[in-house]
C-alpha cells in the first residue's frame, strides 16, 4: 500500500491580538495509505481538528499554517494556489462535519447542496442529472429519495449525518476525513453510521482519517491509531498495539477513561488536571503536569522521537507492559 | 536635569492610560474634539471678545471677514461668537436631556425588569405605546400641546419621550441578569430591593448604560435642534438650533449665505463625531468579542508577510526549472 | 398564518395604544385646545357662538357631559368611520382631505429611501464584514456610523447647500412647478430628479444600519456550513451571498422595522429642508396653527405608516425564513 497523505512538519498557529501567535498543531508529521483507516484521538482543543482543516486548507482567520507540508498526489497543499486547492477539495478528499445541523446551510434545500456540490465541481449543470445522482447517492446510506426536497431542520439527527456522509462521498474523494462524526448522537445511531461508513469504505475503498476523542470506538473502527495531547502526536501506533500495549502514560490514561461493556466492573482512572494552556508552553514534556510517571528529565528536555516495528512514541519513561 | 525630563515624559508615554489611547485612535481624536469643543464653548469668552447679541448696524448679512470670523447674521449680530456661546445652551440642554432620558430609563428599565409582574406589564404597555409613534412627532405635538419654548422645556419634552427607547435595553438586561445567583444571594441576605437594583444589578451594566448615555445625549442634540428649527425655540435666545431657523428664515438655504450656517452645523457634526467615537471605544473596551478588529489586522499583516514569502520561493522555484 | 395573525393583532392593539395617546395626551397638558382653537378660529375671523362652541366641543370630544371613557368610545368610532375631524388650516376640508396629497408624496420618498437605503446598509455590510478588520471596513463602519449620528435637519442643509448650490439638483419641491410633462417618462424623470437630495438625505441618516447587517454577517460567518460550503467547493461571491448573507439577513430585516419610526421622522423632517409637498410640511403648518385635530391626525398617519411598515417586513421575514414558514404549518 503506497502513501495517500504524508504530513510533514505541520504547524498551525492562531494570530493573537498584539501580532504574536499560539501555536495549536506544532511540528507534527504522519502518513495515511491508500485504504486505510487511521484515526486521531485526544482531548478537546488538543490540535485535532485543526490537523483536519488543514489537510483541506480550510482554516479560518485567526488561523494560519506558519510550516510544514501536505503531500497529495506529488503536490504539497500547503503551496498550492487557491485555484488548485478548490479542485481538490471535496474531489480528492472530503470531510464529514461534526454536527450536521450545523454545518447544512439552513435555508437551502438538500436537493441544491447536492447540485451545488455537482455544479462547482464541473460534473454538471443539469439540475435532473444532479437529482438522480442525488437520489442514488441518498439510497446508500439508506435516505428515500423523496426527503431531497426537504430543509435540512425537516430531517432528524441520525439522517441529517447520513446525508452529510452521502454528499461528503459525491464525488469518489479519495480520502473522507470525520471529524467527531458520532459525538452528537446517541448510541444507537452511532453504531448505524459507523456501520454504514465502514460497508462504504468496504466498497470503494477511500482512506479514512477518524478524528475523536472516544479512544473506544477508534479501536474497532481503525488501523492506525494516533494519540495527539497539546499539539503533539505523543504516540502512534497500530490499533492493536495501543489497546494491549500503549507505551505513552497519556494513552494509558485515555484508555482507561473509558468503561468496558464487559467484564468486571473496575475502578476509573481519570487522568488528573486540566487540558495544557496552549500559551504557557513549559520546559520540558508538555505532558508533565499531569503524568504519573513523569522522571526529572521531563522537566527539562523535550522527548525524542523513540520508534517501535508500527508506530512511535515520544517519553522519557514509557510503559513496558509486554 | 534634561536626561530627568526625558525619562518622566517616557514614563507618562507608556503608562496605561496614555498606552490605551496610543492604541486605539477611535478613543483619542474622539475625546480631542469633544474636548475642543467644550473647550471652545465653555470659555468662548477666551476667544472672542464679542457679544453674542451685540448688533452691527453697519455690517448686515456679511461674510467672513477679519473682525467676522464667521460673517454675520441678517441682523448684524457675529456668527463666531453666537456659535461659541449658543453652544454652550445647546451643549447644556443635550447633555441634561441625556441625563434625564437615561436617568428615567435606568430606573423604569431596571425595575420593571426586576419586579416583573403587574408592575412590568404596566411599564411595557406605556413603553409599547410610545414606541409606536415616531419619535420626532410625538416631540413635536408634545412641544405643541405645552406650548412652552424654553430650553429647559425642551430638555424636559425629550426627557419624557425618549426614555422608553433605552429603558427597554435596560429592561431586557436586568431581565436575564435577575436570576443570577448574585442576586439571589443578596435576596436571601435581606438587602433592600433598592440596593439590590442598583447596586448590585446596575453596575453590571455600566457598558451598557455610558453607551446609551453617549446615544442620548447625541440625539437629545439633535431633538433639540430640530425642535427650534421648526420654529419652537425662543428666537430672542441663541442656540445652535435657534441660528439654523434664524439662518433658515433669512433664506439663507437660497440666497447661499453659508457662513450663517458653518458655525452651528460644524459644532454639531464634530461634537457628534467626537461622542460617536467614544462610543465606539466604550463598546470596543466593554465587549471583549469586539478587540477581534485587531486580532483579524494583525492576522492580514501576518498572511501578507507569509504570502511574500511563499510567492520568493515560488519565483525561486521557477527560476531554478526554467 | 398563526404568525402573521399574532403580527397583525399585535399591531391592532399598538394602534389603539396610539390612539388613547392621541385622545389623552391633550388632556394631559397644561391648557384646553378647545380654548385655544376657538381663539384661533375668532383670531381668523370666525363666528363664535354657542353652537359653534357646541360644535367644536364635540370635535374634540370635550363633551363635558360625558364621562370621559364614553367620550373615548365615540372617538374611536368616529376614527374608524374615517371622520378624522375637520382642519382648522385647510377649513372646511377634512383632516383626511388635507394630508391626502403630502402622504402621498411622504409614502413615495420613505419608501424609496427605505429600499434603495436597505440595499445599500446589506451590501456595505456583507463588504465589511466579509472583510473584516481592514482598513476599509474600520473607515465605512465609523464613517457611516458618525453620518448616521448627524441629526436629519443637519444633512438636509449641508445636501441643500453644496449640491443645490450648484443647480446640479434643485432646491425644493417634488416637480418643477408649472411643468407639464408630454409623456410618462419626463413626468417620471422630473420627479425623480427632484426626489434624488430628499431621498439621498433619507438615506445617510439611517446608514447605522450598516452595523447591524456587518454583526449579523460576522455573526454568520463564524458558523460552520459556511466552512463546508467552502469545503464543497462553491465559490466565494455565492458564499458571501447565497450562505452568508442570506442568513444574515432575517435578524436585519427585524432592526430596520424597528429603525422605520426614526427615518420617518427624519424624513419629515427633510421635506421641511427641501420644500417637499409631504406630511412634513402640513404638520410644521399645523403645529404653528395650532390646528388639532389636525396634528392629531397625522400623528395617528404616521402611527400607521410605521406600523404598516412593520406589518411588510414580518411578511417579508416570513417569506425570507423556512424554519418561520414551516412554523406556521406545524
Amino acid at each position: 500500500m503506497s502513501d495517500l497523505l504524508t504530513v510533514k512538519g505541520l504547524s498551525v498557529d492562531y494570530v493573537t491580538a498584539n501580532g504574536g501567535h499560539v501555536r495549536a498543531v506544532d511540528n507534527v508529521s504522519f502518513s495515511i495509505k491508500e485504504g486505510q483507516s487511521f484515526g486521531l484521538a485526544g482531548e478537546s482543543g488538543c490540535g485535532k481538528s485543526t490537523i483536519a482543516y488543514s489537510l483541506m486548507r480550510l482554516h479560518r482567520p485567526p488561523a494560519l499554517i506558519s510550516s510544514g507540508q501536505i503531500i497529495v498526489g506529488g503536490n504539497d497543499i500547503v503551496h498550492m494556489t487557491e485555484k488548485r486547492v478548490q479542485q481538490l477539495r471535496w474531489s480528492e478528499i472530503a470531510m464529514v462535519f461534526q454536527s450536521a445541523m450545523n454545518c447544512l446551510n439552513p435555508v437551502v434545500t438538500m436537493e441544491k447542496q447536492f447540485f451545488e456540490i455537482f455544479r462547482y465541481h464541473g460534473i454538471t449543470n443539469d439540475k435532473r442529472v444532479s437529482r438522480k445522482k442525488a437520489e442514488e447517492l441518498l439510497s446508500v446510506v439508506g435516505i428515500p429519495a423523496e426527503r431531497l426536497k426537504d430543509y435540512p431542520h425537516q430531517y432528524s439527527g441520525g439522517m441529517r449525518q447520513r446525508a452529510v456522509i452521502a454528499m461528503a462521498l459525491a464525488l469518489r474523494p479519495k480520502l473522507l476525513i470525520l471529524d467527531e462524526p458520532t459525538t452528537a448522537l446517541d448510541t444507537v445511531v452511532q453504531r448505524d453510521i459507523l456501520k454504514c461508513i465502514y460497508d462504504l469504505k468496504k466498497e470503494l475503498n477511500f482512506s479514512i482519517l477518524f478524528i475523536t476523542h472516544d479512544i473506544s470506538l477508534m479501536m474497532e473502527f481503525c488501523d492506525t491509531i494516533g494519540i495527539m495531547y497539546a499539539g503533539k502526536i505523543v504516540e502512534q501506533s497500530s490499533s492493536k498495539s495501543i489497546l494491549h500495549n500503549p507505551k505513552h502514560p497519556y494513552t494509558y490514561g485515555l484508555k482507561n477513561s473509558f468503561p468496558s461493556l464487559k467484564g468486571e466492573v473496575k475502578y476509573m482512572e481519570g487522568i488528573p488536571g486540566t487540558p495544557l494552556a496552549l500559551n504557557a508552553i513549559p520546559v520540558g514534556c508538555r505532558f508533565q503536569d499531569r503524568c504519573f510517571r513523569s522522571c526529572k528529565e521531563c522537566f527539562t528536555m523535550e522527548p525524542e522521537i523513540s520508534t517501535i516495528n508500527d508506530g512511535f512514541f515520544y517519553c522519557h519513561n514509557p510503559l513496558k507492559v509486554g | 536635569m534634561f536626561k530627568g525630563d526625558g525619562v518622566y515624559m517616557k514614563k507618562i508615554w507608556n503608562s496605561n492610560i496614555v498606552r490605551f489611547f496610543r492604541n486605539s485612535p477611535k478613543t483619542s481624536i474622539g475625546a480631542i474634539l469633544v474636548i475642543i469643543i467644550l473647550f471652545l464653548t465653555v470659555g468662548a469668552s477666551l476667544f472672542t471678545s464679542i457679544d453674542p447679541t451685540n448688533r452691527f448696524d453697519n455690517e448686515y448679512h456679511s461674510p467672513p471677514s477679519n473682525t467676522h470670523i464667521l460673517g454675520t447674521t441678517q441682523l448684524g449680530n457675529d456668527l463666531f461668537s453666537q456659535t461659541l456661546y449658543g453652544g454652550r445652551v445647546s451643549i447644556l440642554v443635550g447633555i441634561f436631556a441625556g441625563v434625564l432620558t437615561v436617568f428615567l430609563g435606568i430606573i423604569f428599565g431596571i425595575s420593571s425588569g426586576y419586579f416583573g409582574g403587574w408592575y412590568d406589564n404596566l411599564i411595557t404597555t406605556i413603553i409599547n405605546i410610545i414606541m409606536v409613534v415616531p419619535n420626532i412627532v410625538l416631540l413635536l405635538i408634545v412641544a405643541a400641546l405645552i406650548d412652552g419654548v424654553s430650553p429647559f422645556l425642551i430638555c424636559i419634552i425629550i426627557g419624557l419621550t425618549s426614555w422608553p427607547w433605552n429603558a427597554r435595553v435596560l429592561r431586557a438586561q436586568t431581565m436575564s441578569l435577575r436570576n443570577r445567583e448574585f442576586v439571589y444571594s443578596a435576596e436571601t441576605l435581606g438587602e433592600s430591593k433598592l440596593r439590590i437594583m442598583f447596586v448590585e444589578i446596575m453596575p453590571n451594566m455600566l457598558s451598557i448604560i455610558s453607551s446609551a448615555f453617549v446615544s442620548t445625549i447625541i440625539y437629545a442634540i439633535t431633538a433639540s435642534a430640530t425642535l427650534e428649527f421648526i420654529g419652537f425655540g425662543n428666537p430672542l435666545s441663541c442656540t445652535w438650533g435657534i441660528m439654523l431657523f434664524n439662518a433658515n428664515k433669512s433664506g439663507a438655504l437660497t440666497s447661499g449665505a453659508w457662513w450663517e450656517l458653518l458655525g452651528p452645523i460644524s459644532g454639531i457634526v464634530l461634537f457628534g463625531a467626537g461622542l460617536t467615537l467614544i462610543n465606539f471605544s466604550i463598546d470596543e473596551v466593554s465587549n471583549p468579542k469586539l478587540k477581534a478588529q485587531r486580532i483579524m489586522r494583525a492576522y492580514y499583516k501576518v498572511k501578507k508577510a507569509q504570502a511574500k514569502i511563499i510567492k520568493k520561493l515560488s519565483l525561486n522555484n521557477t527560476r531554478m526549472e526554467g | 398564518m398563526k404568525y402573521i395573525l399574532k403580527r397583525l393583532w399585535f399591531y391592532i392593539m399598538a394602534f389603539f395604544g396610539a390612539l388613547a395617546l392621541n385622545f389623552f395626551l391633550p388632556r394631559m397638558m397644561p391648557g384646553n385646545p378647545v380654548q385655544m382653537y376657538l381663539s384661533n378660529l375668532y383670531t381668523s375671523g370666525g363666528v363664535i357662538d354657542n353652537a359653534t362652541i357646541a360644535a367644536v366641543e364635540k370635535l374634540f370630544g370635550y363633551d363635558s357631559n360625558k364621562p370621559i371613557i364614553i367620550s373615548f368610545f365615540n372617538y374611536i368610532g368616529s376614527i374608524f368611520k374615517g371622520n378624522w375631524g375637520v382642519s382648522f388650516t385647510f377649513f372646511p376640508q377634512t383632516v383626511l382631505e388635507s394630508t391626502q396629497r403630502g402622504l402621498r408624496w411622504t409614502v413615495f420618498l420613505l419608501g424609496t429611501a427605505l429600499i434603495i437605503g436597505f440595499i445599500i446598509n446589506s451590501l456595505l455590510g456583507i463588504l465589511v464584514a466579509w472583510k473584516r478588520g481592514s482598513r476599509l471596513d474600520t473607515t465605512l463602519t465609523v464613517g457611516g456610523q458618525i453620518m448616521a449620528n448627524i441629526p436629519s435637519v443637519v444633512i438636509a442643509i449641508i445636501l441643500s447647500i453644496t449640491l443645490a448650490a450648484t443647480n446640479i439638483f434643485p432646491r425644493g419641491y417634488a416637480v418643477t412647478p408649472l411643468f407639464f410633462a408630454e409623456n410618462v417618462f419626463q413626468y417620471i424623470g422630473d420627479i425623480a430628479y427632484h426626489a434624488f437630495l430628499p431621498v439621498l438625505a433619507v438615506i445617510i441618516t439611517g446608514l447605522g444600519g450598516i452595523m447591524g447587517m456587518r454583526a449579523n454577517m460576522i455573526n454568520q460567518l463564524g458558523e460552520d456550513y459556511i466552512v463546508m460550503g467552502i469545503a464543497k467547493g462553491v465559490p466565494d461571491k455565492k458564499i458571501m451571498f447565497g450562505y452568508g448573507a442570506r442568513n444574515a439577513l432575517l435578524p436585519v430585516v427585524t432592526s430596520l422595522a424597528m429603525q422605520i419610526g426614526f427615518l420617518l421622522g427624519g424624513s419629515l423632517i427633510i421635506e421641511l429642508v427641501f420644500n417637499y409637498p409631504g406630511l412634513g410640511q402640513i404638520m410644521v403648518m399645523a403645529i404653528s396653527r395650532r390646528d388639532y385635530p389636525l396634528m392629531q391626525g397625522i400623528l395617528l398617519m404616521t402611527t400607521i405608516l410605521m406600523l404598516s411598515a412593520n406589518f411588510i417586513a414580518d411578511i417579508a421575514i416570513l417569506i425570507l425564513d423556512p424554519r418561520t414558514r414551516r412554523q406556521g404549518g406545524n
